[in-house]
């Protein structure tokens, strides 16, 4: 299924697949006009603060055609592969060549390693061509030290986006900041609901491409195109196939989910942080700031890695009530392997409720390296096709 | 046999050693009787700050010891077999993992046709408390599966990554703990300890009493400064009088119990064991050439894989991490003035300064240094993220200072992957072809 042609005839589509496929254009724009690119490693960079220093935030992304020559000197194998494929782009130089600043969240315990590991790189090698890096200490767990602590945190991100601006935030430049965030979050979810209606609208593809393209582009301009795209899929024809829900590793490209949605199945949502995680949760516009980020960032739905099993149980049973998924694919790359323990008790309490599930664990990066797997997910769409027609006639 | 010799083969001279273990069995049998008679019981990851429930009395067994003990019984082949059979994965995290899937045995409280228990000791009795650090993804998830499958409250201890790094961490610890973290770090750090400690005192009963504490922080560091005269004494010594085999279970089975007047005095008796065996000159090998330092956790289901290079080459195995970090990393002097806040700047760098760059490296060297290390030996371990640890950076820092540096990957607990012959085939090959010839090199200069 892929891309159809009524969403590659829309214009903003085509703007938004641009940005999505030319992934530097924007930045390498945004920087020759003099602003400054700010990458990010990890989900929970509050790109609020970023844009209200006026300044364009960017996610680093995998390769996988780059051979991992600096990777493989630096990184034990235990690192997944797509967080080696975006070290190499950053040890190598070709993130400095597009960024003015690298920041890191600590999304899961290989990021926190890969800032440990560049903050000394910077003091033994400091010849090599690696941005600056800022860490952002997030703790997850949900109590009220840590959320006083992460308004801690959030206050010394703010003083470092402060002097790579050379100036102060203002609380009114971070409320606008704010806005236009929550905007582009309201209609992100105007597609999710195109999604997860009586009616489905929107590919797992295209979605991927709606969302992602933000990563990439002016946060305004992506907000008016995804508005435009909205607007424009409600008369996209309906999806019929079995609706799937895809949790796991996550998906930077649509190879993945062309594979599934090749044999039928339509996806219709997704824990992970290039997909419906990045607009789960607004900014609070009646918090002070600081406080909002962290409402914000600390207590959106659990990710997979920084959440206990029973709190995934239960976040993966939220999302796929929500979303009116029928079955459930879990896709875990190698060497990814904190979710691996939620799945057991996962895959329990989803078939307690009538969800089939199917697991497809320790991948191969890019999908390409999996040959069985088309056959694998083929296989699972014919048995859910079969079971739905069965139920149908019943 | 060998005097000395066990039932692996592997040959310990040291009487504390087997004094440990026998006071680990009695122990073990003790906090056995203690749950069966209702007594709450913690089963805590080995970074936990478990000199809290030491200073309330609650009982407690470590995670790591206990992963240990479990590999040393030859059960991680079975457990893994439960874990695939759960659906679970067989081949992560095996170190955490080990007493998870010992949950799911059946047999692990039960006796054979013998009349031999089937578990390890008996098996685990059922914890009411699984306390962890939140240093690692799987971690968490591990302990809250355990706490389920015994039934047991689970409670999770946030981590926090410092801004801050000096280098010689080492130097700093035991005086200067207030300057070596960031203040905001250790103002959070004592925060997690009182809400530990009103977690505590909700879940058992029992009242924290901070002098309690104070006491226990004072025997620790008094154990702990004894191992700091055995490291000392042991990098002094030419030959050296005892190797990795005697002191890692001698210390390793006595930091877990720590903070006791046991734990103390066995460290002293540690101490006059080993000054009187190097006052009378005796050697653990006697034709010592080459000394050699083993980073990574112990190899716990093949401990004599340390003595298979001792004949051939004269080359001992005589530092690990579990004695020199008795001697660096626990320490904290003017425990008085806050006992919690020295406590916070002990249990916030422990994971640090074996797994953050530049402090793992950085200590390595210096520890090198001081013991004349020929070669290092470093076991990578397979599946364990916690422990990735930039190997990158404590190669490079050994190398850069002459060191050569053997790196491998292996697991502590799980032999599947083991292949002794394999592995000392490797070992020899290092010693050959870098330890002898640059050691050579070094004297002809």
């Amino acid at each position: 299924m892929g891309i159809r042609e009524c969403a590659r005839k829309n214009p903003a589509f085509q703007a938004l697949l641009e940005a999505y496929t030319h992934r530097e254009d924007a930045a390498s724009a945004f920087r020759s006009s003099g602003g400054k690119v700010i990458g990010e490693l990890g989900c929970d960079v509050p790109d609020e603060l970023i844009i209200a220093a006026g300044m364009l935030p960017v996610r680093i992304y995998a390769d996988p055609e780059k051979p991992l020559k600096e990777t493989d000197r630096y990184l034990e194998y235990a690192f997944d592969p797509v967080v080696r494929s975006q070290f190499e782009k950053i040890v190598d130089g070709t993130c400095y060549d597009q960024i003015d600043h690298l920041v890191i969240s600590n999304s899961t315990d290989v990021v926190i390693r890969i800032f440990l590991y560049l903050r000394e790189m910077h003091r033994v090698e400091p010849e090599k061509h690696v941005p600056p890096v800022e860490f952002i200490d997030w703790l997850f767990t949900r109590n009220r030290l840590h959320q006083v602590r992460n308004e801690h945190t959030i206050g010394l991100f703010k003083e470092a986006v402060e002097s790579w601006a050379g100036r102060s935030i203002s609380d009114e430049e971070i409320r606008r900041a704010a806005e236009i965030c929550n905007a582009d979050r309201q209609a992100l979810r105007r597609i999710s609901a195109l999604r997860t209606g009586k009616e489905v609208r929107v590919s797992g593809c295209e979605a991927l491409v709606i969302i992602g393209s933000a990563f990439f582009m002016e946060r305004q301009e992506h907000t008016r195109l995804v508005g435009e795209v909205a607007a424009d899929a409600a008369e996209w024809p309906v999806l019929d196939g079995p609706r799937v829900f895809f949790t796991g590793s996550d998906q930077e490209d649509l190879s993945v989910y062309e594979r599934i949605e090749d044999t039928g199945l339509v996806i219709v949502g997704e824990d992970h942080n290039w997909g419906d995680r990045f607009f789960d949760r607004d900014y609070n516009m009646a918090y002070t700031p600081v406080r909002a980020i962290v409402d914000c960032y600390m207590l959106r739905e659990f990710s997979s890695k920084k959440a206990f099993v029973s709190q995934r149980v239960e976040a993966l049973d939220r999302w796929v009530e929500r979303t009116g998924a029928q079955a459930v694919i879990f896709y875990t790359n190698r060497y990814e392997e904190a979710a691996s323990w939620d799945y057991p008790s996962q895959k329990k309490s989803l078939e307690e409720r009538g969800i089939r599930t199917v697991n497809f664990a320790k991948m191969s990066y890019p999908v390409s390296a999996n040959p069985d797997f088309p056959e694998k997910i083929q296989a699972f769409s014919e048995m859910l096709k079969n079971e739905i027609t069965g139920k149908e006639a019943h | 046999m060998a005097e000395g010799a066990s039932r692996s083969g592997v040959v310990k001279k040291l009487k504390a050693t087997s004094i440990a273990s026998a006071y680990q069995k009695e122990w073990f049998a003790g906090l056995k009787k203690r749950v069966e008679a209702g007594e709450d019981f913690g089963y805590l990851n080995a970074d936990v700050p478990m000199e809290i429930l030491r200073a309330m009395d609650i009982p407690f067994v470590v995670n790591q010891w206990w992963a240990a003990i479990c590999g040393a019984k030859r059960m991680t082949r079975k457990y893994f077999g439960l874990l695939r059979d759960a659906g679970y994965r067989d081949d992560l995290c095996s170190y955490c993992a080990t007493a998870f899937a010992e949950s799911l045995d059946p047999d692990d409280h039960k006796v054979d046709a013998e009349g031999n228990p089937m578990g390890p000791w008996g098996g685990l009795p059922d914890p009411t408390l699984a306390i962890t650090r939140l240093t690692c993804d799987c971690q968490s998830k591990i302990f809250e599966l355990f706490a389920r499958n015994h039934g047991a409250s689970f409670y999770a201890i946030e981590n926090t990554v410092p801004r801050k790094v000096p280098l010689k961490w080492f130097e700093m610890a035991p005086d200067d703990w207030e300057e070596l973290y960031d203040t905001d770090r250790l103002d959070t750090a004592v925060e997690e300890l009182k809400e530990l400690i009103r977690f505590l005192e909700m879940k058992t009963g029992k009242m924290f009493d901070i002098n309690e504490l104070e006491r226990v922080m004072n025997l620790i560091n008094e154990q702990e400064g004894w191992y700091k005269k055995i490291r000392d004494l042991i990098a002094s010594c030419h030959p050296v009088p005892v190797t990795v085999v005697d002191t890692i279970n001698a210390v390793m089975q006595a930091q877990w119990q720590r903070g006791t007047e046991w734990a103390a005095g066995h460290a002293k008796g540690l101490y006059e064991e080993i000054k009187a065996l190097a006052d009378r000159g005796e050697a653990a090998v006697p034709n010592e050439k080459y000394r050699l330092m083993w980073i990574g956790r112990g190899i716990w289901h093949d401990f004599g894989f340390y003595q298979r290079f001792e004949q051939k080459y004269g080359a001992v195995f005589m530092w690990s991490m579990y004695l020199a970090m008795g001697a660096d990393a626990y320490i904290r002097h003017h425990v008085e003035k806050d006992p919690l806040r020295a406590l916070a700047a002990r249990y916030i760098g422990m994971e640090d300064f074996l797994h953050m760059p530049p402090w793992n490296s950085q200590w390595y060297l210096q520890q090198a240094r001081q013991n004349d290390i020929d070669g290092v030996v470093y076991m990578v371990p397979e599946n364990c993220m916690q422990a990735v640890e930039g190997s990158y950076f404590i190669r490079k820092t050994l190398e850069d200072a002459g060191i050569p540096v053997l790196t491998f990957n292996a697991d502590p607990v799980d032999p599947r992957k083991w292949s002794a012959e394999t592995m000392t085939g490797l070992v020899e090959d290092f010693i050959e072809k870098r330890v002898i010839p640059m050691k050579e090199a070094r004297e002809a200069r």
